[in-house]
Formats: C-alpha cells, sequence, structure tokens
C-alpha cells in the first residue's frame, strides 16, 4: 500500500476515533505508524475533520420546524391519501372483479373474516399506504355519516361512545360482491387510526350475527364485529384487541 | 407508533436530517419540506421498518430518495465529472476554524451533488462507511470513493474561499518532501 492508497481510505476514518479497530483501515494505520509524512497529513486531516464536523453542527435549524413537522403530521396523513385517488379506483376494481363468493354471514367464523371484512382492511391499508385516498374528508365524525348517508352508503346509526370522541380523518366506501361497505377513519389520541366500516345486514341466515361484538385477531389487525339494527359493524385496528376493547363501550 | 415515539424520534432527528436536507437543497425552506415530508412518510410508512434500531438509517435514506426523486422530477440532476483528485488537494488543507458555518455551508453545496451527501453524512452524523453505504445504497468501496474525491472538492472550494476572503492557507510544508520521493 502507498501513500496515496492510504490516504484514499483514510478519508472514511472518522476524527472521534471510533474506526479505530476497524480492519479495514488496519493496513493504513500500519502505513501512517510507519511514514512520517503520511502520518503528519493524518493528524492534519483528522483536524480538518473535526473541525468541519464542530461547525456543521453548530448550524441552527428553524425554530418551528420542529412544531411544524408535529403539527404536519395529520394533515399529511389525509393530503396525501387524497393524492392516489385514481391509483385507488383502479386497485378497488381489479380488487373487486377478483373478489368472487363472499358472504356476509361467514364473519361469524371465529378466527376467519368474510371477505367484505379482508376486502376492508385491504381498503383501510391502501389508505395508509397513500394508495387511495378518502371520498369524503372531515374531523367530525357526524359530518361524515351525513355524507355517507346522502350518497346512499351504509351509515352507523349509532357510534360506540368513546369513538364518537375521537376526531375523524374521512370516509371511503366500496363495494364487495354488490353489497355497499362504507369505512370511517378515526384519529386515536396515542396518534394511532381507529375505523369502523359498516354494511347492511343481509337476510336472515341460519347463523345470524349476535349483537355482543366478536373479536378476531387476523395478522397486525384486530377486529370487532357486531349486529345492530339493520347494520354489521366492524371495528378494526392495527394492535391487539385490549387496545380495541376500550373503544366498543 | 405512538404519539410519544413519534416526538422522540422527532426531537433526536430532526435537527440532524434538517442540517443533512440543508446542504443537499438549495434553500432552507426546501430543507425544511424535505424534513417534514420524511417525518411525515414516516408516520405513514414506518411501522413497516421490522427493526426499530434502524430508525435514524431510513430516515435519512428516506430524505436522500426524497431529494433524488425531487432533482429528478425538475430535471437537475447534474452530470458526473469522475475527475481524478489531484495530489495538491490532497496536501493542502484550508483553516476551517477562520470560517464561519454559513461560508462552509455554501462550500459544501458547491460540492457535486454525487460526493455531497457522503460528505456531509461524514461529517454531520460521523456515519460510518458501512451507515453511509446503507443509507445511500451503494457498495462501501463507492463510499469511499465518493468520500475522497468529495472532500477533495470541499477542501478546494474552502481554499477559494479562504483566497478570496485573505486568510492564511495551512499547507504542509512536508508534501513537497513527499512529492520528491515520488
Amino acid at each position: 500500500m502507498d501513500n496515496r492508497e492510504a490516504r484514499f481510505i483514510l478519508s472514511a476514518y472518522r476524527p472521534g476515533g471510533q474506526d479505530a479497530s476497524d480492519p479495514r483501515f488496519a493496513e493504513a494505520l500500519d502505513q501512517v505508524r510507519r511514514d512520517p509524512i503520511l502520518e503528519q497529513w493524518f493528524r492534519d486531516s483528522l483536524t480538518f475533520d473535526t473541525a468541519m464536523t464542530d461547525k456543521l453542527r453548530a448550524m441552527t435549524t428553524p425554530t418551528d420546524l420542529r412544531e411544524n413537522i408535529l403539527a404536519g403530521l395529520k394533515i399529511s396523513r389525509v393530503s396525501d391519501w387524497k393524492s392516489r385517488l385514481a391509483k385507488w379506483a383502479i386497485a378497488a376494481a381489479l380488487i373487486l372483479s377478483a373478489a368472487l363468493g363472499s358472504l356476509i354471514w361467514h364473519n361469524t367464523r371465529p378466527t376467519r373474516l368474510a371477505d367484505w371484512q379482508t376486502q376492508a382492511l385491504d381498503v383501510i391499508s391502501s389508505l395508509v399506504r397513500n394508495e387511495s385516498s378518502f371520498d369524503s374528508q372531515s374531523n367530525q365524525p357526524a359530518e361524515l355519516i351525513a355524507w355517507l348517508r346522502v350518497n346512499h352508503a351504509p351509515a352507523a346509526q349509532k357510534l360506540p361512545d368513546n369513538l364518537n370522541k375521537l376526531a375523524s380523518l374521512g370516509c371511503k366506501t366500496f363495494s364487495s360482491n354488490g353489497i355497499s361497505v362504507s369505512v370511517i377513519c378515526f384519529m386515536r389520541p396515542d396518534g394511532g387510526l381507529i375505523h369502523l366500516i359498516t354494511t347492511n345486514a343481509p337476510a336472515p341466515s341460519a347463523r345470524p350475527l349476535k349483537t355482543t361484538p366478536k373479536s378476531a385477531q387476523q395478522g397486525e389487525w384486530a377486529t370487532a364485529t357486531w349486529r345492530e339494527g339493520d347494520r354489521i359493524y366492524m371495528l378494526a385496528l392495527e394492535g391487539s384487541r385490549d387496545q380495541l376493547q376500550s373503544y366498543l363501550l | 407508533m405512538k404519539k410519544n415515539d413519534f416526538e422522540q424520534l422527532v426531537d433526536r432527528q430532526y435537527a440532524a436530517l434538517f442540517r443533512f436536507a440543508l446542504s443537499l437543497s438549495k434553500s432552507e425552506a426546501e430543507a425544511a419540506d424535505l424534513t417534514q415530508q420524511t417525518f411525515f412518510l414516516w408516520a405513514s410508512k414506518g411501522h413497516q421498518l421490522r427493526d426499530r434500531s434502524k430508525a435514524k438509517s431510513w430516515l435519512f435514506t428516506t430524505l436522500y430518495r426524497e431529494f433524488l426523486g425531487r432533482r429528478r422530477h425538475e430535471g437537475r440532476f447534474p452530470k458526473v465529472e469522475l475527475d481524478e483528485v489531484g495530489e495538491e488537494e490532497m496536501s493542502i488543507l484550508p483553516n476551517v476554524n477562520a470560517l464561519d458555518s454559513a461560508t462552509l455551508l455554501q462550500a459544501l453545496r458547491e460540492v457535486e451533488e454525487l460526493f455531497r451527501a457522503p460528505v456531509t453524512l461524514f461529517y454531520l452524523e460521523q456515519f460510518s462507511y458501512q451507515e453511509i453505504a446503507d443509507v445511500l445504497e451503494v457498495p462501501i468501496g463507492t463510499v469511499m470513493s465518493r468520500l475522497s474525491r468529495g472532500k477533495a472538492q470541499l477542501r478546494q472550494r474552502l481554499l477559494s474561499k479562504e483566497e478570496a476572503l485573505g486568510n492564511k492557507i495551512v499547507s504542509f510544508q512536508s508534501e513537497r518532501k513527499e512529492k520528491g520521493h515520488g
């Protein structure tokens, strides 16, 4: 190894000494010990690097940057979703055309969600990944419910009390095998999201849904499903059933 | 991610991310926007990162990708010159302490974009070559090459500014001897 090669490698050597035992630098450091000229260059180089680090770290940041980041979080979630409407339309068409044979009463199975429920989780995931957007946006759940009713989409008759206290982000509707489904997304106090999915109840079947919420865990999703009047509701969040439980009250 | 976790991450990383963005972008406003956008992306996609210890690297990578994406969109991605670093550039060092942060930042911004990111990560966060390779998604050898060239360019720019300001240039007397040896 000549001095030029040693200097090339030592350009990546950090001035704080964190790399002293890194074998990739060993030969170059040996060369430094052998050659006083290279040693002088290395010493000056470390001084230069240290001064650069100190100076760059002394640069000030805008005083309101931190607050803007935190304040913009909610806005970002909503606005990013909105920009993906076209993609969602295509994706939803593909998903729905491929989803055949789902039956609403299948959701009575204890550990397996019905197709409309799985599709609802897909729709929500799509929103979270910024691949689709809300049909309507408001931080007032009542306004979203009103929008759903005006548009003849399934709308909750009454929200669980603890859910009603949360700010909403928006709602979205989709169709699963000809059955209308709606989703309303809420912002939880801890910064996470929780979603209420509503659909019209089918004709009475041999295995009717109970009015008591029935919980299930599917991957990262915790869900609770119940029937109330002519509506079927599913509450869902990415987390545990325990986290979900408090919103069913 | 819990709200408090998010705030803690912002508190730990926003200043360093902003400075990184500032070195890449053309203005403070663009740097602030890049920083905010990075955290918003974290808020929506960060949960996909299984290893939380890599959050810092994820943030820097994401900011850099976002920056490159915007540059490509604007059609301003620069032509990369891979000239050899001159021996003289390696042997003369500017007196950094005689320059203020604004001048250093200006010099850093004048370094070619390809080399600027690794140099900034090296100085700003004292990232190792491996960490820089992870953030920029390039091989280690490329990182070392870009660091070497980027630092040489930075020194050149600083020397020019020093000369313009009339500051004394610090050179190594011993370099001439070394050159004499070949």
